[in-house]
């Protein structure tokens, strides 16, 4: 068990692979989330509502980042657009990501709309900027914001097929390849969808207690457990498929079985079964578990929800590097393994992965400085 | 939230309706631009890519007639042998280069064993009746003591199987028929497996009385076929060394410089001759006329 | 082919307002580029290996990279040596490195034998299937080419390929593959590998003539296909192939 094709020695699909589905999944989750307030009414996510529209925008804006990073030809990532060959799952990718794209900067514009002509009033270069977005026109009136909202609620209805047709697409450009048992399985799409809502949720969470705690704010306690308990129910589901899909092969003992048993033996041990199921998937799912069922004072429940969160945002993390690398590792021989572990500064290296992770988190604090994300917030009092 | 919104009320979106319209005229129409001309000729990709795949590279293999152009007489060797079906530039690489450049440009001359290793080192996956060695077992079966000593010192490789060019006037035994005797029409690839042909003869069925004989001679270890080497030139010949010539037995009975103490009894030649003494010098006598007895009667009476 | 508008004359005529038009196609002209005339229409391209014959010396790489200009670490073509023991423990290994010359190798060998790998060449080729771009086709004589002119190189093809022949060239950065030497085979000759084969285990032949040798060979049936389960028919026929390939 030590052959590996001359051509699969080397990883064709690197950590900036990893961290394409990890971003659009977030983009999808928070989206989901921002919905579940505007269009399914959760008045409890309020808080957070227009926080996470303006997360899934920033994320969307760096989810084609890494795959611009890994192209080959970068220059010609357009011809995805220009010659599309429909045969393939990968062609409509230009295509919903843009209509994607237009969706949530469309429901940005409505959402948000009386804060951006507020702030165009004020003036100065921001101000301009935010006259441009509205195209000039800064009329409003009651009528106008209850169309806008109603406009708003649309596409919020719309994005949801939308996001999870995003997301869920990517599971499909993997869960498509029949020549690679790791992958090939229709579950990976659903499986796809719900890990992309789990990461959603986290790194709101995450985010919020992070925002909160450095702005001196006081965290909307309703809305803090509400994401915690949507937290623990996404997580549920979406552990339950990843298990149920190892599962049903293991107990198949079928032929592939005999590789893939050894993939998760030989190389997948640490970071599949250890890390992403027994780490960060058990512990999280008691900690939600306890924060939903008992009776916790708050800062306690908010330490417990956050620690989960940020688990699950590894977690995801995790189950994209053990599908995406963990697939590759698996020789098409089925008679042996390769390894890949990323540099630090090679192009599609560490280093630029943590780049281009962080950078949404910027772009999001320079949009909360245009249009302030949490304008009820509360002090904390010292 | 207002139950009634009029037209009025969207009056604001107006301007983004436009943009957005503007933006996905402007999308379709650099996309209709952006396509390549021949984009969909055939299939969905750009056509004029299998006219690239045709010429952007150009042929270095350029094969035997080219090779043959030039060296006519090697090429004509190298047909009648074992390696008749081995190209001439799977030795000598691309011969592109050398072809155009008329000879001026180097072809690759491939020296060392490891030339004819990579052919013939033994391995275990090697199809069996595929002709391989363990070279230093080769060198000592054939009494080679110099390891430093060349294949090529014995094998020509455009002539690997009968050693010595001028041995070429051994002739095709009559019996054996050519392949293509009876295998008339058929494709190469039919002939290519003679090992798998049920067996014609044996030597012992025409001439049982003299397989006989040679059993009981010193030569009775070496096999019918070792010294009468089948050749395909004319199968007029009943016999099949016609003169015996003594390069032919010096192929095993040279006393050279790399034979080792165990190879067969090495003699000094011309020296032999001459130490004998018993013929003269420009007579070029058979080796078997006085060791007739070492391999086997020709005439056995019945 | 007289009525085709130029495309700036088209641009013309619309004008801004009729962006909808998003497919340009033109008169189908013949295969152009072309000093020879070859019809691709005439053929299908096949290939075939006896595994039975092949002697492991590695000429057909050697020739292959000879001839493509193939970069270092990848490759269009190779030869994988198995060796089985008693227990039926399979040992595979390549002779990549180097000379490409396989070394002997000590151990108990029940059977041991040579596989040539190459693109398979497949009739639903997954590779061609799976181009988000186009760029990676099929041609009508049955050569799976990649277009360097539209590859964006983004490695979906490798993945897809069940028989790891696809690469991403290091100097490139795009896809690439065998292309049958598809620069020969359209001028009469035979693929690089195949005419610097020396025991004729490899074959390559037009399974669209009857009379073709490949034909010939394969109307017997007695030949296997890598992964058929993949579903993607491939063209590589291998005959006397050992039950451990896949």
């Amino acid at each position: 068990m030590d052959f590996v094709f001359p051509n699969e020695v080397n990883v064709t699909w690197t950590v900036m692979i990893v961290l394409y589905p990890y971003i659009t999944g977030l983009v999808a989750g928070a989206f989901i989330v921002s919905s579940l307030y505007h269009v399914f009414g959760v008045e409890a996510l309020r808080p957070v509502a227009r926080f996470s529209l303006a997360s899934a925008f920033v994320f969307l804006l760096f989810a084609t980042l890494p795959l611009l990073i890994h192209l080959g030809q970068p220059t010609r990532a357009f011809n995805i657009m220009v010659t599309p060959n429909f045969t393939s799952a990968m062609a409509g990718f230009g295509y919903i990501y843009s209509a994607y794209s237009l969706l949530v900067v469309l429901e940005i514009w409505f959402v948000m709309r009386s804060e951006f002509i507020a702030r165009a009033r004020r003036g100065g270069l921001v101000g301009l900027c935010c006259r441009a977005i509205l195209l000039g026109n800064l009329f409003e009136s009651d009528a106008t914001r209850a169309a806008d909202h109603r406009i708003a609620r649309v596409l919020a209805g719309v994005g949801i097929p939308m996001a999870c047709l995003l997301h869920g697409y990517v599971g499909f450009l993997f869960g498509s390849i029949k020549a690679n048992p790791w992958w090939s399985t229709p579950l990976m799409f659903v499986i796809f969808i719900f890990s992309a809502i789990v990461s959603g949720i986290a790194v709101l969470i995450f985010h919020y207690f992070v925002v909160s705690w450095i702005n001196g704010w006081k965290v909307d306690q309703p809305c803090v457990r509400s994401l915690g308990r949507y937290l623990w129910g996404f997580m549920i589901v979406a552990v339950a498929l990843e298990l149920l899909e190892i599962m049903s092969i293991a107990y198949k003992q079928t032929e592939e079985w005999e590789v893939l048993g050894q993939l998760i033996e030989q190389k997948l041990m640490i970071t599949y079964v250890i890390l992403q199921f027994l780490v960060f998937s058990l512990v999280p799912f008691l900690l939600l578990a306890i924060s939903a069922l008992f009776k916790l004072r708050d800062k306690l429940a908010n330490a417990i929800i956050w620690t989960a969160a940020t688990m699950l945002l590894f977690q995801v993390l995790l189950m994209r590097w053990n599908v995406v690398v963990g697939g590759q590792l698996l020789s098409k021989s089925m008679r042996g393994f390769t390894d890949y572990f990323p540099g630090l500064w090679e192009k599609e290296g560490l280093a630029v992965a943590a780049v281009i992770f962080t950078l949404p988190f910027g772009i999001l604090w320079v949009f909360n400085r245009i249009v302030p994300l949490f304008p009820n917030a509360e002090r904390r009092s010292a | 939230m207002s139950g009634q919104l009029e037209k009025n009320d969207f009056r604001h979106t107006y301007r983004l309706i436009a943009v957005l319209v503007l933006f996905v005229v402007g999308a379709a129409f650099a996309r209709w631009w952006a396509v390549p001309e021949t984009f969909g000729q055939f299939g969905r990709y750009r056509g004029a890519a299998v006219a690239s795949a045709r010429t952007e590279t150009v042929p270095r293999y350029v094969g035997e007639e080219t090779c043959a152009d030039c060296h006519e007489d090697q090429v004509e060797l190298h047909d009648k042998d074992a390696h008749a079906r081995v190209p001439c530039e799977t030795c000598h690489g691309p011969g592109k280069e050398h072809a155009e450049a008329e000879g001026e440009a180097p072809i690759a001359r491939p020296e060392g064993k490891g030339a004819c290793l990579v052919c013939h080192q033994r391995l275990a996956a090697r199809p069996g009746s595929f002709p391989q060695i363990e070279w230093r077992e080769h060198y000592k079966f054939v009494g080679v003591a110099d390891e430093s000593v060349e294949c090529t010192r014995c094998h020509d490789p455009h002539e690997p199987l009968y050693m010595d060019r001028d041995l070429r006037t051994a002739r095709l035994h009559p019996m054996i028929h050519r392949c293509r005797d009876c295998h008339q029409g058929r494709e190469d690839e039919s002939l290519e497996r003679p090992e798998n042909h049920p067996p014609i003869f044996e030597c012992s069925y025409c001439h049982g009385p003299i397989v006989e004989d040679f059993a009981g001679r010193t030569h009775a270890s070496v096999r019918c076929t070792s010294c009468h080497i089948f050749f395909r030139e004319d199968e007029s010949t009943g016999r099949i060394i016609r003169d015996a010539d003594p390069r032919f037995c010096l192929l095993c009975h040279r006393a050279a410089d790399f034979r080792s103490d165990d190879a067969p009894p090495g003699i000094e030649w011309p020296a032999h001759r001459e130490e004998m003494g018993t013929f003269p010098e420009d007579a070029d006598k058979r080796c078997i006329d006085c060791h007739r007895e070492n391999i086997h009667a020709s005439e056995v009476s019945q | 082919m007289s009525k085709e508008l130029s495309r700036r004359e088209l641009l013309k005529v619309l004008g801004a307002g009729s962006g909808l038009l998003l497919i340009h196609c033109g008169p189908v002209p013949p295969l152009p580029g072309t000093e020879t005339d070859y019809d691709w229409e005439a053929h299908f391209w096949g290939y075939a290996i006896d595994t039975t014959k092949c002697i492991g010396c590695n000429a057909c790489m050697r020739a292959c990279r000879a001839e493509n200009d193939v970069s270092e670490g990848v490759n269009r073509t190779w030869v994988e040596r198995y060796r089985i023991d008693a227990h039926e423990s399979v040992r595979v290994d390549i002779a990549d490195k180097g000379d490409y010359v396989f070394e002997p190798v000590a151990g108990d060998v029940a059977r041991a034998f040579f596989v040539p790998k190459i693109c398979n060449h497949c009739e639903k080729s997954v590779c061609s299937q799976v181009c988000p771009v186009g760029a990676s086709y099929m041609s009508k004589d049955g050569v799976v080419l990649v277009d360097h002119q539209r590859c964006i190189g983004c490695g979906y093809c490798v993945q897809a390929c069940p028989y790891g022949t696809r690469y991403i060239d290091p100097r490139t950065h795009m896809a690439d593959k065998c292309t049958l030497c598809y620069h020969r085979i359209t001028r009469g000759l035979q693929p690089a590998c195949v005419a610097s084969c020396p025991t004729g285990a490899r074959m390559f032949g037009d399974l669209k003539d009857p009379k073709s040798t490949l034909s010939t060979v394969l109307r017997q049936g007695r030949y296997r296909l890598l992964r058929p389960e993949m579903g993607t028919h491939p063209k590589c026929y291998y005959l006397g192939l050992d039950r451990e390939v896949v």
